[in-house]
Formats: C-alpha cells, structure tokens, sequence
C-alpha cells in the first residue's frame, strides 16, 4: 500500500484545509516566507504574559507566602 | 465538514499501522470515561453535594481515577499518536508489525492487570484491592497483581520505543545524510527521556515492591522507595506533555494554515527536556525529612532551567499560529487573532489548552519555588495546578488532536463539528472554574487527597467563600463530564458515518527548516549520554545519603497492606469456590 | 542556525524569569530565613516510637526562656498529642517552638491548615520544622497524606494562648 507515492513533507505551497475545518473556512490569501514576516503580535502577547508572570509572582512570593503566618525557621 | 482533499489517507497508505493506532486511541478514551466518572464522584463528593459512596470507598475511586487518567489514557494515546507520526513521518511501516502487535497487548495486559486491582478494591467479598493511589507509596501495599500490572505496562511502553528505534535506524541504512524529520526527532527524544526515567520506578516496584508484596522480602524503606517513584515521577510529567507539543508544532500551524515557525528551535525544546527532566524529581519532597537542603536546592534550580523549553515552546508555537492568522489575510498587532480558524475544534481546543496551560505555567512556578511549597504543598491547590497541564494541556490537546486525526484513521467524517465546537469550550469553562477554585481552597490550607474536607476547624478564609469554592468545583467538574461524554459520543457516533475519500493531509514544511540547524542535534547518542551523567549526578548522593541512613529495606517497617489477605490464601478460596461450583 | 530577533529577545527574558526565581528564593532562604525540612531531626524505628526517649512520652517541653519543643507521633487516624482523644497541643504566643513529628506507621502529613507550617510525615524519619508564634489563636492540624480508608478523620488543634494563660500541659 505504501507504494503510492507522496512525499511526507510536501513543499507544494498549495496547502490543503484542514479536515477538521467548517464548511466555508477562509482559504490561505498569501504565502508569507520567513524573511517576510515578523510576529509582532506574538512578541506583544508574550510581553504581556511576561508582565503578569512577574506580577503573580511577587505577590505570591512576598504577599501570600512570606505574609502568611507560621513560617518555617528552623 | 465536507473539506475535501487529493492526498490519499493515512489509513489509504499504511492500513494495518492505522489499526494499531485505532486501537490504542480507543484503549484510551475508555479510560478517559470511565476516570471522568470517577472525577466527577470525587468532584461532588469532596464538595459535600452528592455522596453516593461510602467515603472509605472515595480512595478506590481516586487511585482508579489517577491511573486510568494520568497513567493509562495519557500513555495509551501517547503510543497511538507516536506510531502515527513515526510511520508517517519516515513515511515507513515498522520493521516488523508482529512486534507492534506485541507491545500494544503488553500494555493491554498490564493495564487490565493493575484495573482489576483497583476496581476490586469495590467489591469487598473479593480479597483484592489496591486502594494505594497513583503514587502507591510504601508501607501502604497493594496487591501483588497491581504491581505486577505496572511493570508489564512499563515493558510494554519499552518495547514500543524499541520498535520506533528500529524503523528509525532502517529508515537511516536507506537515508544516510537526511536529516531526521521532526516528529520522528521528536519521538526518539520523548523515548529517551523515557527510558532513564522509568529507571526509577522499574527499580521501586521491581526490586522492592513486588517482592515485598508477594512476601519475598519483610521490609522496604518508605523514604527510598518514594524517592525512586518521583525520580520518575516528574518526567512523566514530560512523557504526557511531549506529546501535546507534537501535536502543538507540527499540527497545529497547519491547521491554523501557517508553517512552523522554527525547525530547530522545536529540536532544541525536545533536548531540553531529554537532559532536564529526570535530575529534577526531589522537587516533589522539598517537605519531606530526611533529604538534606541542599539537595533540595540543586533540585530547584534545575527544574527552574526546565522551564526554559515550555517558554521557547510558548514563542514558536504562537508565532507560528499568528504565521497562519498573517497568511489568511490578519492584520494588526492582535486584530490577527480573529482570522484564526475558531470555527475549527481541533484549532479552538489546542489553542484553548495553551490558553489554560500558561495559567497552569505559573502555578506550576509557584510549587518549583522549594521554600514557597510549604504554603501549597498537599493542598488542593495541587490538582488545581494539574488539572490546567495534564488534565487541560494533555488531555484538551488529544481530544482536539482526534478531531483532526480521526477522519485520517478512518475514512470517516466526524459526526458533528458544532457539538465537538461545544465540547472543546465546555472543558475550557469547566476547568477554568474547577482549576480556579481548586487553587484558591488550596491557599486557605485545604487538603488534597481527602473525602471530606471538613474539619471540626474551619479553614482560615473570608466568611462564606469555601461554600462559594465548592460550589465552583461541582459545577465546574459537572461540566467536564459532560464535555467528556459529549467527546465520547461524537466519535462514537463517528464510527458509523459513511465511508469516503478525500482525507488525505500533508503537514507543510517549517519557515525555518532543519537545514538551519547544526547537525549535532540529531545524535541520539550524544544526549542520552549526557541526560544519564545529569541523573547520576543529581541522585547519587540523596539516594547515597537515604541508603547509609536507613539501609536498603528499612529498619522494622511493618507492611500495611491495602487487602484483608494475600494473594495465595484468596487463589485458593477462589479454587475452592470454583470447585463447589462445578460440584 | 539562524534565530529571528524576536526569539533572542525572548530567549534572553525567559532566562531572566529564571535567575529572577532562583534569586527571590535564595533571598527567601538567606534573607528572610525560611528554611526546609532536612535530615536533621534524625530516625527512629516506627516499631520502637512507644520505647522511644521522647516519642515515648509526646508532648510539649519547655527547653528555653522561650523555647518549645513538641514531639507529635501521627498514626493511623490520630496525632497524639493534637487530636481530640489526645487533647490539643498548646503553646504560649511570642515563642519559638520545635516540632519534632514522626509517623508509627505509614506515611502522613502534618500541616497546621492555611499557614506555612506544612511537612510530611514518614516512617523512619522524624521532621523537625521551627516556627514562632507570634499571634494567639486556634489552627487546625490536617494530615495531607492519603494513609488508608480513614484519612479524612485525621485532624488535631494547635491552641496559641497568652503567656499568662499558659500552665505547661497538653490538654
Ligand atoms: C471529568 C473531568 C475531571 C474531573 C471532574 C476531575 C476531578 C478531580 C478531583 C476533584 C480531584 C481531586 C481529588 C482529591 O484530591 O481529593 C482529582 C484528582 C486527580 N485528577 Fe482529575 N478530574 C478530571 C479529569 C482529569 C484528567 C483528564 C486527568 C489526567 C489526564 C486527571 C488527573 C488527576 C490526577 C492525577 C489526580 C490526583 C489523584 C491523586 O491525588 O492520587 N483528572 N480530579
Ligand atoms: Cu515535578
Ligand atoms: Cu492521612
């Protein structure tokens, strides 16, 4: 069966959809190469998740724990 | 979901492969129904809403539920996914199919073995029981065929990466100078990981437990034992996870209809883990006595590094999904977010559990803190954190993962698109509101692991807030089993939709190939030997330490067996039933 | 192997998130003081707690001008002293006090509900955790760690009481 031949990884940029997509699905409007795009948004979502990490941080750390009664000294 | 394409199926190409992966995927979600029955008991149990249990009974109901779930259904799917994107990916059958067969019934056997055990434990008429938890931690005993279970299991996940290492090294005789494709790297790393950390538990429960419980040796040490369950303990943590991040960087960009954004960053990720996972496990005792501080200390910094490859992972794996957005016409620094395919479940529910996973991210951070574990430790803040990585990331990710995969296996559309839209989401906002509720009750002290946590103390929160916090963990686990049965329903109803062509998918290659990355990080070899010098490095003096303390066995540690009697005594009263019967 | 910029910039953040972490808990151990349970409270053999020098008589001694030392031995389903066939261990406020807690059995957990005094409990070791009280009051005492069919009975009492308030006994 594994006679029919086609390659793994196909370079064909002509994607098919995913068979899990709905009926109507936007197709691909543009093919964007590595050199052309830059994620942007991803590095804005990343910054804002880096914020909120070091926020809960120090309130988890300085606030809930260190706050809290009964610490460990011994 | 009438989308049609050219390719040829995976089932079309590789029938009897798919089988197998048919079959382990199945195995699976059994398991994912019949432990989502038992979260939901616990669920209501615990909140005092519904008990229809004896409480007694509640810690056969969670050992059933921690097993089928975290042990069997994540590891089940694990190997049906894996020998999907092995033979797809070399584009190649196993060297030798019989041997396949061979691994998916081992750990068929094993898995029936250590069940039966649990769910014994029901039925009081019958001796057997095993009422000791996923963790299993000694004295507390189980029966024999529990343990037994487990190790025949564990060979059985061994003999599946034997067999993905032997495609593999077939598929280089007639390949020499291609570089590895990415999810055969990933497989191979995810297995390698794997055999150093299984170590651990092959030890506990070869050497110490299953003798011990058969009665071959009188004592085995509590604290060492332990120690050996969470050498593997962690990075099993990985073993679930690495095949979420399969489906993350190779699947999910395709569907979101972009590329991978880096090939060789998704290599680095995977080493990462093969070295960091295993020397970081004394992070689960950092409240146990007898293991010095500083141990504790080299534990922490390590498992702090290892959250380099899920923020790396984080990065990619958004950046090529916003690849995707860019390239279906998104613009704007998040207006790109809208031209995702939400319509799509296999899309909304992977994005949805890393949505929820870098929540569980941060949670995850506060338990690695050594010092700041005294104040989450053993609390329900616990499950609270592993319910948003293994019981969302993992187990969203397959879910939404068969979605796509199914129709490949198949020929078969799914039933309904809109109902499994509604699955994915129903998970989401019944986690989120479990999760959320689990954490908070965690902070003001209450217990993990407890039927009814309701003291004769209250516990130190605002008046009125741990009835609110119960209440968000019934609704919230109610709506998980739905979404469950939901889930269940729909592929079962798949079976039976009509047969066609046209399923075929190809996964398009990375913005950043292979090409851009050093050979180096395709020898095998080379990381295991390092991963092996970090664990001997991280355990020999804490297990060294344990051992000269309290020797190999333990002194005067009494079995406390979870079965009123042993295994010979009950075969015989069976033999003996039997024997009346045929009379 | 080229990295696109942005990813070099998150690289380098991510890894800052890390030493930031090691960092706070490394000022948590040397600066604040919090330290962990360790190998220092020694062993004793589960089957020889009743025989043991403290563990034989559990309870609260006065070993300082402020000083406390607790032994407890948890059991299955009890911690003695703490729970209530026991009597509550009590202790005056603006003390330090040692707990030295044991298990004569299987493995429990000895966490005093909604504050950071938290440990497990194995066979074989003893855990030796240091607080100071420094406000009178009623905690709870839970074993966090499943140890059979009884488990969720297994509570106890901490009382914090004025030092005036204090007679030296367990109750
Ligand atoms: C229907 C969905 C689910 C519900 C309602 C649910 C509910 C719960 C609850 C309430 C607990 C805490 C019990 C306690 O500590 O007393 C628990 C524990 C646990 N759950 Fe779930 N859960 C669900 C799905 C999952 C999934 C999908 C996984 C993993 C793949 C999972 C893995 C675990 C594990 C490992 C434990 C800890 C068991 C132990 O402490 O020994 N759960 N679950
Ligand atoms: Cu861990
Ligand atoms: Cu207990």
């Amino acid at each position: 069966m594994s006679g029919t031949t086609v390659p793994a990884e196909s370079n064909e940029t002509e994607a098919e959809p995913s068979v899990s997509a709905a009926t109507g699905q936007e197709e691909i409007q543009r093919e964007l190469s590595h050199e052309e795009y830059d994620p942007k948004g991803t590095l804005a979502l990343i910054l804002i998740y880096f914020a909120i990490l070091m926020a809960m941080w120090v309130f988890m750390y300085f606030v809930e724990f260190l706050g809290n009664e009964l610490v460990v000294v011994g | 979901m009438s989308t049609q394409t050219d390719q040829p199926s995976f089932v079309d190409r590789y029938p009897e492969e798919a089988a197998v992966v048919r079959r382990s995927l199945l195995v699976a979600f059994v398991m994912l129904g019949i432990g989502a029955l038992m979260g939901l008991v616990q669920a209501l149990h615990r909140t005092n809403v519904l008990r229809i249990i004896d409480s007694a009974d509640y810690y056969t109901v969670l050992t059933a539920h921690g097993v089928f779930l975290a042990i069997v259904f994540t590891i089940f799917f694990l190997v049906g996914l894996y020998q999907w994107a092995v033979t797809r990916s070399l584009d190649r059958s196993p060297v030798d199919i019989r041997f396949t067969h061979a691994w998916a019934t081992m750990m068929t056997v094993g898995s029936l073995m250590a069940g039966a055990a649990i769910l014994l434990g029901f039925i009081d008429e019958v001796p057997v029981s095993a009422d000791v938890l996923f963790t299993f931690y000694a004295p507390l005993q189980a029966h024999p065929i529990f343990y037994a279970g487990l190790a025949i299991f564990i060979v059985g996940t061994w003999m599946a990466g034997a067999d993905w290492f032997r495609t593999w090294l077939a598929w280089r005789k007639d390949n020499p100078d291609e570089r590895i494709p990415l999810q055969t790297f990933m497989v191979l790393t995810t297995m390698i990981m794997w055999y150093v950390a299984t170590l651990g538990v092959a030890v506990e429960v070869l050497v110490f437990l299953l003798p011990w419980s058969l009665g071959l040796i009188d004592s085995v040490d509590p604290l060492l034992t332990r120690t050996l369950f969470w050498f593997f303990g962690h990075p099993v943590v990985y073993f679930w996870l690495m095949p979420a991040y399969l489906l993350w960087y190779t699947v999910m960009p395709k569907i979101a209809g972009g590329r991978l954004f880096s090939d060789p960053l998704a290599r680095v990720v995977f080493i990462l883990f093969v070295l960091l996972s295993t020397p970081v496990g004394i992070h689960h005792q950092y409240v146990d006595p007898g293991i010095a501080q500083g141990f504790k200390f080299i534990a922490m910094t390590n498992t702090m590094f290892l959250l380099l490859p899920s923020l790396l992972t984080a990065f990619t794996v958004v950046a090529s999904i916003e690849h995707g957005a860019r390239q279906r016409g998104g613009t704007g620094l998040f207006g790109w977010l809208t031209a995702l395919p939400w319509r799509d479940p296999a899309f909304t529910g992977m994005a949805l559990a890393g949505l929820l996973f870098a929540a569980g991210g941060f949670s995850g951070m506060v338990n690695a803190g050594m010092n700041i574990n005294y104040l989450v430790h053993n609390t329900l803040w616990v499950p609270g954190h592993f319910h948003l990585t293994v019981g969302t990331a993992v187990a969203l990710t397959f879910m939404a993962g068969t979605y796509w995969l199914w129709p490949q296996l198949t020929n078969r559309e799914i039933y309904s698109r809109p109902i499994a839209l509604a699955q994915v989401v129903m998970w989401f906002g019944g986690m989120a509101l479990m999760s959320n509720a689990m954490h908070v009750a965690g902070l003001f002290g209450v217990p993990r692991r407890t039927a009814e946590p309701q003291y004769s103390f209250d516990f130190p929160a605002l008046f009125g807030t741990i009835g609110e916090l119960r209440l968000q963990i019934a609704v919230g686990g109610t709506l998980l089993f739905i979404s469950t049965v939901l889930f269940l329903s729909n592929l079962a109803f798949s079976l039976g939709t009509p047969k066609r062509e046209g399923f075929g998918q190809t996964i398009p290659p990375a913005l950043s190939g292979p090409e851009d990355s050093p050979a180096v990080l395709d020898n095998m070899k080379l990381w295991a030997a390092i991963a092996v010098v970090l664990v001997v490095l991280a355990y020999a003096l804490p297990l060294g330490a344990i051992i000269s303390d309290n020797g190999l066995f333990g002194v005067g540690i009494e079995p406390y067996p979870m079965l009123v009697r042993p295994l010979f005594d009950w075969a015989g009263a069976t033999l003996a039933g039997l024997a009346e019967v045929i009379a | 192997m080229h990295i696109h910029s942005y990813e070099k910039l998150w690289l380098g953040m991510a890894l800052l998130l890390i030493v930031g972490f090691i960092g706070t808990i490394t000022y948590g151990t040397v600066g604040a003081g919090v330290q962990m349970v360790d190998d220092s409270g020694g062993n004793v053999e589960p089957g020889n707690v009743s025989e043991h020098e403290e563990f034989g008589e559990p309870g609260v001694e006065k070993v300082g001008e402020n000083e406390y030392d607790v032994h407890v031995v948890a059991r299955q389903f009890v911690f003695n002293p703490g729970s209530e066939v026991y009597g509550a261990i009590e202790v005056p406020v603006n003390s330090t006090v040692n707990f030295y807690v044991t298990s004569a059995d299987v493995i429990h957990g000895f966490s005093i509900a909604g504050t950071n005094a938290n440990t497990m409990v194995i066979p074989g070791e003893v855990a030796e955790i240091t607080i100071e009280t420094e406000e009178t009051g009623e905690y709870g005492i839970v074993c966090h760690e499943y140890c059979g069919e009884g488990h969720h009975n297994m509570e106890g009492l901490l009382r914090v009481v004025p030092e005036d308030e204090y007679n030296g006994s367990t109750q």
